[in-house]
This record gives structure tokens, C-alpha cells and sequence, in this order.
């Protein structure tokens, strides 16, 4: 009995097999075919869109660029010389003079009304009565003042990776510790109607950068001057800040369907 | 008798097939101007794509694809005004689709933004706003 079981079992799953193979190679192409056609049926594409000045540029459309100054709380340990302070406030105007909406006072023309002010004092830029006053000697709408703090901060790392061992024959895990040197910048913008003495715009730009050290380069980096990397960094800032005030095109995305 | 029945049947199954055959080549050659279109789009001849969507708005005239892809060909060449406008027929005319509801609402939202709106976009953004707010 169970040998006739068996042998019908075994002729029938013979007989079966081959139809699940069908039916599972019928599935399988049915699926191709059906994932082939549900292909998307949108296609997403960035077009330009503009994007409006977050100031009145009609009403702000003359500005004079005044020296950059020192945080208050900047350690003075990184000797940061204080023509840098000129340094952003130039790279300010080039950035803005870009800008056809824009007409900014050069430098010399700066230069020349600047002499004898004393940009450090510590009520530089809360005095908005005397940077109003200064503002009118440019006879300008809007005065451009503001704030540097650069720090760097020294932290240890660790970096995994892996390596093939010859030994093992398989790769292994290893580490390597270094040095990360982190540079940051914060660039405090201010602009300052002149007619009214309020501050129109007050806004902080951070940007930083990283590098990664052996105890030997860190110790050399320590010595080396900062004020590339600190330039590097007001460039960014800079354009971001040129980028708020100013129209431009931004892409966003839009949908079209297929 | 029964001859005269099957010629009928046969005219019958042939003049379907004719209408068949003749609606899927309209199908086909709205596709074909469509894909086209798109290709050309993200290739940015805006001009182009904008041209082969209206050839499809001449075979379909309800057609709220091409309005929606005629939409944005607009609003990529700066023409605000006529880009709210097919957006809006899109939108008429298939209120269920989620993206054209997206694109004519960032397309909304740039005009607020952009400060061109006249009294009517403006009611119109104070909806938008609602309608997000109710959607968070």
C-alpha cells in the first residue's frame, strides 16, 4: 500500500514540477512587464525662479561699507592683525558693486571720510547716532557695519577603515587617530538706515572649515597665519549675505507628467 | 439568413477595430509630442516643449496633462501670468492629481513671494497658507 502511495506520489510530482516551473517563470515575466510599464510617470525638472531682495531695494539702493571690527569677545590669543576687519569690508564692496541694483562708496572715498574715526572704540556699533551722522557725510540711504569673531577649536579623531590582511586573507578593521582642526567664522551684518538711525538688518553668517593634522602639522598650522583661511571664510559668509539682499534666481523644482 | 447575420457581425467587428485602431494612434502620437517634449525640457528648449504641448492641446483639447506641462514651460520662461493660468485649467480639469495641485501652488507661492500679486493672488495665498497649515 505504501509502495503504490509512493510510486503515485512520485509520478505525480514529477508530472507537477515541471507546470510549477511554468507558473513561476509566467509570474516572473509577468512582473518585468508590469515593472517595465509602471515606469515613473513624472519627471521632475529645476527651472529658475526669482527670488525678491529681503530689503527695499528701491528705498536702499546707495550704501557705504564702514571697516569691519573685532568681536568683543575675540581672544586676542590668535593675533589676528585689525587691517582685516578693511579686508572684509573691501570684499563687501566688490561683492555688492556686482550688483546693478546697488551703488556703494569705494574705498578710498571711505578712506578719506574715515580718517580720524576711531573704528575700535567699544561703542562702535551701538552708537547708531554717530554711524547715521557718517552715513549722511556719504549722503547714502544705508550704512553697512559689522563684526568678525574667528576661533579654531583642536579636537581628536578617529578614522576606521579597513585593510586587507595577507596574512588572514580577509580585510581587517583599523584605525587611524589624527587631529581635527576646525576654523569659524561669524560675521555679524548690520545695515543702518540713515534718515531714521534704525537697524534695518541684523543678521550672523557662520562658516567653517576643517583639517585634518598630524601632531606634527598641527603644532606648525598653530604658527602659521590665519588670515587666508579667515578671508576664505568672509568670501562665503559675504555671498551669503550679498545673496539675501539682493534678487536672484534660485532652481525649484517643478513637475511634469509623462 | 444566417450568411446576412455573420456579414453584419464582421462589418460590426470592423468598423470597432477602425475606432479602436484610430483613438489608440491619437493616444500614441499625444504621447510621442509628449515624451518628446519632456526631452526636450530637461535639455532647457523651453520654446520647443512648449510648441510640441500645444500641438497636443490642438489633438485634445481637454488634454490636463499638456496644460500642466505647458504650466511649467511657462513659468521656466518667466511668463507668470499664462503659467497660472494652464496650471489652473489643469487643475480644473483633473482636481484629483497631487502634482498638479504642487505646481500650481509653488507657482502661487512664487508670485506672493515675488511680490507681482494682484488683490485676487492674494486671497488666493491667504488660502494656500490655510491649506498647509491644515495639512500639517
Amino acid at each position: 500500500m505504501v509502495h503504490f502511495i509512493s510510486t503515485y506520489l512520485c509520478k505525480r510530482i514529477k508530472h507537477c514540477i515541471p507546470l510549477h516551473q511554468h507558473a513561476i517563470s509566467c509570474i516572473m515575466v509577468f512582473l518585468t512587464l508590469i515593472i517595465c510599464s509602471c515606469g515613473s510617470k513624472v519627471a521632475r525638472v529645476p527651472i529658475p525662479i526669482k527670488v525678491q531682495s529681503e530689503i527695499d531695494i528701491n528705498t536702499y539702493s546707495n550704501f557705504a561699507v564702514l571697516p569691519f571690527v573685532s568681536d568683543i569677545n575675540n581672544s586676542k590669543i590668535d593675533n589676528i592683525p585689525v587691517e582685516i576687519g578693511s579686508e572684509i569690508a573691501q570684499i563687501l564692496r566688490s561683492k555688492l558693486s556686482r550688483q546693478k541694483h546697488f551703488k556703494i562708496i569705494d574705498k578710498q572715498e571711505t578712506e578719506r571720510l574715515m580718517t580720524g574715526e576711531d573704528v575700535d572704540a567699544e561703542n562702535w556699533l551701538t552708537d547708531t547716532e554717530r554711524l547715521s551722522e557718517l552715513g549722511r557725510y556719504f549722503e547714502v540711504k544705508g550704512v553697512i557695519v559689522g563684526s568678525y569673531r574667528f576661533t579654531t577649536d583642536t579636537r581628536p579623531r578617529r578614522y576606521y577603515g579597513e585593510r586587507y590582511s595577507y596574512q588572514q586573507n580577509r580585510y581587517v578593521m583599523q584605525y587611524q587617530d589624527y587631529m581635527q582642526k576646525t576654523y569659524l567664522i561669524l560675521l555679524r551684518v548690520m545695515i543702518l538706515d540713515v534718515d531714521s538711525g534704525k537697524i534695518i538688518w541684523d543678521e550672523g553668517y557662520l562658516q567653517r572649515t576643517d583639517e585634518a593634522h598630524s601632531l606634527g602639522s598641527l603644532v606648525f598650522s598653530q604658527m602659521a597665519p590665519k588670515e587666508t583661511t579667515m578671508r576664505e571664510l568672509s568670501k562665503r559668509a559675504l555671498a551669503k549675505f550679498t545673496q539675501d539682499i539682493s534678487p536672484h534666481y534660485e532652481k525649484e523644482d517643478r513637475f511634469l507628467m509623462r | 439568413m444566417r450568411n446576412k447575420y455573420s456579414i453584419i457581425h464582421i462589418c460590426f467587428i470592423f468598423t470597432l477595430l477602425t475606432l479602436i485602431s484610430c483613438s489608440s494612434h491619437k493616444v500614441a502620437r499625444v504621447q510621442d509630442y509628449n515624451q518628446f517634449a519632456i526631452k526636450t525640457a530637461q535639455a532647457g528648449l523651453w520654446n520647443e516643449a512648449i510648441f510640441r504641448w500645444k500641438q497636443i492641446l490642438t489633438i485634445d483639447p481637454d488634454n490636463a496633462l499638456a496644460y500642466n506641462n505647458l504650466g511649467v514651460g511657462y513659468e521656466a520662461l518667466g511668463k507668470i501670468e499664462e503659467a497660472q493660468a494652464a496650471y489652473q485649467r489643469a487643475t480644473e480639469l483633473e482636481p484629483d492629481s497631487r502634482y498638479y495641485r504642487i505646481n500650481y501652488r509653488r507657482c502661487r507661492l512664487h508670485i506672493r513671494r515675488s511680490g507681482t500679486e494682484s488683490p485676487e493672488t492674494d486671497n488666493e495665498s491667504s488660502d494656500i497658507q490655510n491649506e498647509d497649515t491644515t495639512r500639517n
